[in-house]
């Protein structure tokens, strides 16, 4: 597959291309999930192809082929080139340095995933289905999913990388509904569960069977909950859920090329400019926001971007004041700052974005119970449910799956269907708190969506439980 | 090698099982621009196969896009061994039977030959026409959908789509306007950049709006994405089933304004053709809403065997990956109403606010149709039946059934609003979609002022 890579590359040169690159990536994907004690999905898919990405005059030029041989290198080198030469516009485009390397990289796996029986999958997701059935639950569901990613990477430049991405996880879901009212809790995280660039020691590590009759008993318990007030107050904020804010009011805006513009037609684009670096406020000193493509079991985990940058842990903002955007080759010279490093292609089909690694929030000190003894009158809100944040990524609305009254630094009743907005700078200036590295937790999501055409990321993030004052909460809406 | 072709060799890789063979193909091309200059081209060549083996009512799924005999071989060994991994379902359907679909539109000989070089050129056509920057996209495909089953399906068809999408933007500034057909003579990029461009410069000066409930005119891309996150929940027989969609309990009640009429018509030759389902069923029309009145939801084999009854599947199976969201309604289409425009129905209302498109939509409560999310690209307040001024971008909330219970006027003309974010497969969906003036529209908070 080098060969072939490296064959692509210089049947690009040869079309014209000062720059060239070639992928080639083959997938396998296995998902089984069960609802209400029946096989939903058995799936094991597989897919490979290769893509070449050139620059000709300056202009980008990316196509791809799934076969992997000789004549789908070359078509897709070809037709890269072609419509490079054919793209309109100005074409000033420069590539911030990188070192040519030869590198490998693997994922330390205990146990592979692939390894592991389907049957014995199926069984274990109709075991913790079967321990989250409670009164009034309607629909019971359980997923576990694993994914092999092989990739080789050449460059014109000599870079020649090749990685093995494993990845594994799972999670389960009880909805309940009784008099007009539907509600849901999930386990470890809504939308699916949570992955880990791990083996499939990661998804029996998370007790699946073992939380379900708690995540039952909540999901018919929220049926009787009262509708959480509306009004200003204090938040607390559980990990997973600063985990979401985190990937949507940080991670997305510093994307530098949001920030230039370049998802402005779908993804939107970022209320940063260029020349905030090093100098705007993004919240309280209390806010460490780090991108870390070296953190163990991140699904954001490499030895080298999609363009052979190195893997890096890097600062996005140093107590509240912005200090890093996630870059590209691209953008990263635009800039005059950093080397990239953030470049990640969903598949063989798709050319490299600006996408997150593992963006995490540093720990402070102290614990949950801490952070929620100095409160008199607030909320703890736990388990996303909704999730939306405007263009610019300033004005968000989240909804999560339960909330908990806080009263005199005590939990309380327990309450449904909150909701709380905000203005991103405003919000985490409002930080005041955040949980110590006993409470720190690193979950990974699969369904970031950006680009056109669509692309799915796999993120992690890092966070503990964080405090947040004088937020507006409500009631859906 | 035809799609079907290739499906009948999987069908044959599979060695006497109870088995059907699905097969994708694409060749597409999409010029992504920003800032007037094309940054993400994409041109995509694949093949995908699907093999469905079923053992004694246990049903495995295995896909891989490496079509020669060892692959087919070796993607029939991975079905069944998922087969044999799963207990039996005693509501497993079968496969479908063997079918005639419908002839319908949806190939453009002319779109499916369009060559990168083409793509870049109509790409450029958008971009010359703008005198603001634009971003957005011109993007064509061929795509075909096959399968063959050893209950004697054996049916295929080729699809074309076409689009433009364009965003002309500055700083403090930006409008919004999409074309979309499986014809390319019907797209125009041009006229779509030069409409983007002149919403724009309209949406210069934007003012903050006291949050609360105004009516509201939903141009046809705000309605179409605001409906589509209700009703692909509310309208597929799943949550029906499972009594935790907004139909539950409300089949044949008159719940919306009688002026709202709803269906689901894949054969719609305006909208994008589609003769059968991913089971391979018939497609079939079915009213989802009938003067207000809540009639039906989609069905397919899978929740048509669970509701008993006699219950047939309406042609609604989604690919197997989105299985678990159940049938869905895919090629919505809203009946359109006398108003000729949707500045005619501004001066309806007379007072409120004018919508062209939605961002980031998210459902809050499925159960009551909650839906949030921001304007964009073209807000502005309404004042003597006029358009007046600009407004910065809004954070809605609204329950959707709240929104449609009272329409004081539609526009006559729906017009096909792109569906597809062209993930995954490509495969391409729509809405057919007027504007609407909608009595009540709860603003929730402020967002930016328009523009980049």
């Amino acid at each position: 597959v080098r060969e072939l890579c490296e064959h692509a590359v210089a049947a690009a040169l040869g079309a014209g291309a000062s720059y060239a690159d070639a992928r080639a990536v083959v997938r396998r994907s296995q998902v089984v999930g069960t609802r209400n004690q029946r096989v939903e999905r058995l799936d094991d898919s597989e897919t490979e192809g290769i893509g070449v990405r050139v620059l000709v005059g300056g202009a980008w030029g990316f196509a791809c082929d799934r076969r992997l041989d000789t004549q789908g290198a070359e078509a897709a080198a070809a037709k890269a080139c072609a419509f490079a030469k054919a793209a309109p516009g100005g074409h000033r485009r420069e590539l911030a340095p990188v070192e040519a390397v030869q590198g490998k990289f693997r994922t330390r796996v205990e146990r592979d995933p692939f390894a592991i029986p389907l049957a014995d999958k199926v069984e274990l997701c109709l075991r913790a289905e079967r321990a989250l059935e409670h009164e009034d639950v309607k629909v019971t569901s359980a997923s576990v999913r694993a994914q092999r990613e092989h990739k080789v990477f050449t460059s014109s430049e000599g870079a020649s990388i090749e990685q093995e991405l494993v990845e594994c996880g799972g999670g389960i879901d009880a909805m309940a509904a009784r008099d007009g009212i539907a509600q849901i809790r999930s386990y470890p995280s809504a939308h699916g569960g949570v992955s880990s660039q791990a083996g499939w020691e990661f998804v029996e590590s998370l007790g699946l069977e073992r939380e379900a009759p708690r995540v039952g008993e909540q999901a018919s318990a929220l049926l009787s909950a009262d509708q959480c007030p509306s009004g200003i107050t204090t938040v607390v904020i559980d990990a997973e859920q600063v985990q979401l804010q985190v990937h949507e009011s940080v991670g997305h805006p510093t994307e530098l090329d949001r920030v230039y513009g370049t998802e402005a037609a779908y993804a939107g684009t970022s209320f940063l400019k260029p020349g905030d670096l090093g100098s705007l406020r993004y919240g309280s000193e209390h806010m460490n926001i780090t991108a870390d493509s070296t953190t163990p079991g991140g699904l954001g985990t490499f030895a080298f971007d999609d363009e052979g940058v190195p893997a890096a842990r890097e600062p996005i903002v140093k107590e509240g004041v912005l200090s890093g955007f996630l870059t590209s080759r691209e953008t990263a010279a635009r800039i005059g700052s950093g080397s990239g490093g953030s470049m990640r292609a969903d598949g063989w089909s798709r050319m490299p974005l600006v996408r997150m690694t593992n963006l995490h929030l540093e720990p402070g000190e102290g614990s949950l119970e801490e952070l929620i003894d100095d409160v008199e009158d607030g909320v703890f809100l736990q388990t996303n449910k909704s999730w939306s944040i405007d263009d610019k990524r300033l004005n968000f609305q989240f909804g999560t799956q339960i909330a908990w009254e806080i009263k005199g630094g005590k939990l309380g009743r327990m309450l449904r269907d909150a909701t709380y907005t905000g203005q991103t700078p405003v919000f985490w200036g409002s930080l005041d708190g955040v949980a110590g590295a006993d409470e720190w937790q690193l979950h990974g999501l699969t369904n970031c969506g950006k680009g056109q055409p669509g692309q799915h990321a796999h993120v992690s993030h890092g966070a503990s439980p964080s405090r947040f004052r004088n937020v507006q909460v409500g009631f859906k809406q | 090698v035809s799609a079907l072709e290739l499906a009948e060799r999987a069908l044959r890789a599979a060695e006497g099982d109870e088995a059907l063979a699905l097969v994708r193909t694409e060749r597409s091309g999409m010029a992504r621009f920003a800032g007037s200059e094309v940054h993400q081209p994409t041109l995509i060549e694949n093949d995908a196969v699907e093999l469905q083996i079923v053992r004694d009512g246990r049903l495995g799924i295995a896909s891989a896009n490496r079509t020669d005999d060892e692959g087919l071989r070796a993607l029939a060994a991975r079905a069944v061994e998922a087969a044999d991994s799963a207990p039996a379902d005693p509501d497993f359907p079968g496969l479908a039977p063997e079918a005639g679909p419908p002839a319908v539109d949806g190939y453009d000989e002319e779109t499916a030959a369009l060559s990168p070089e083409e793509q870049a050129r109509l790409a450029a056509a958008a971009i010359e026409a703008s005198e603001l920057d634009l971003y957005g996209f011109f993007t064509s495909g061929l795509a075909e959908l096959a399968l063959a089953s050893s209950t004697g399906l054996a049916v295929s068809q080729p699809m074309t789509d076409a689009a433009v999408l364009a965003l002309a933007a500055v700083d403090g500034a930006s409008g919004y306007a999409e074309q979309t057909s499986w014809r390319l003579a019907d797209v125009d990029p041009a006229a779509a950049s030069q409409q983007a461009v002149e919403k724009a410069k309209l949406t210069r000066g934007a003012v903050e709006l006291e949050p609360g409930s105004y009516p509201a005119v939903l141009e046809p891309p705000a309605f179409a994405e605001l409906l589509a996150y209700f009703a692909y929940d509310a309208f597929g027989a799943l949550g029906l089933l499972e009594e935790r969609s907004y139909a539950f309990d409300k089949l044949g009640s008159k719940v919306f304004d009688e002026r709202f009429s709803l269906a689901d018509d894949a054969l719609d030759p305006r909208g994008l053709p589609k003769a059968f389902d991913f089971e391979g069923t018939p497609k079939q029309r079915v009213e989802l809403v009938e003067n207000g009145v809540l009639t039906g939801v989609v069905w397919d084999r899978v929740t048509a065997k669970r509701a008993g009854g006699g219950r047939e599947s309406t042609g609604h199976a989604p690919p197997s990956s989105l299985r678990h969201w159940g049938p869905m309604p895919f090629a919505l289409a809203v009946g359109g109403g006398e108003a000729d425009s949707a500045e005619q129905l501004a001066e309806t209302l007379g007072d409120g606010i004018y919508v062209t498109r939605l961002h980031y939509l998210s459902v809050v409560d499925p159960r009551e149709g909650v839906v949030t999310g921001m304007t964009r690209d073209g807000t502005f307040r309404i004042r003597g039946g006029k358009i007046a001024e600009p407004l910065v971008n809004l954070r809605f909330t609204v329950s959707v059934p709240e929104l449609l219970a009272e329409l004081p006027g539609l526009s006559r003309e729906p017009v096909l609003l792109n569906h597809n974010a062209y993930y995954d497969d490509r495969y391409a969906t729509g809405m057919l979609s007027p504007a609407v003036a909608t009595s009540r529209f709860d603003v929730t908070g402020l967002g930016s002022a328009p523009g980049i």
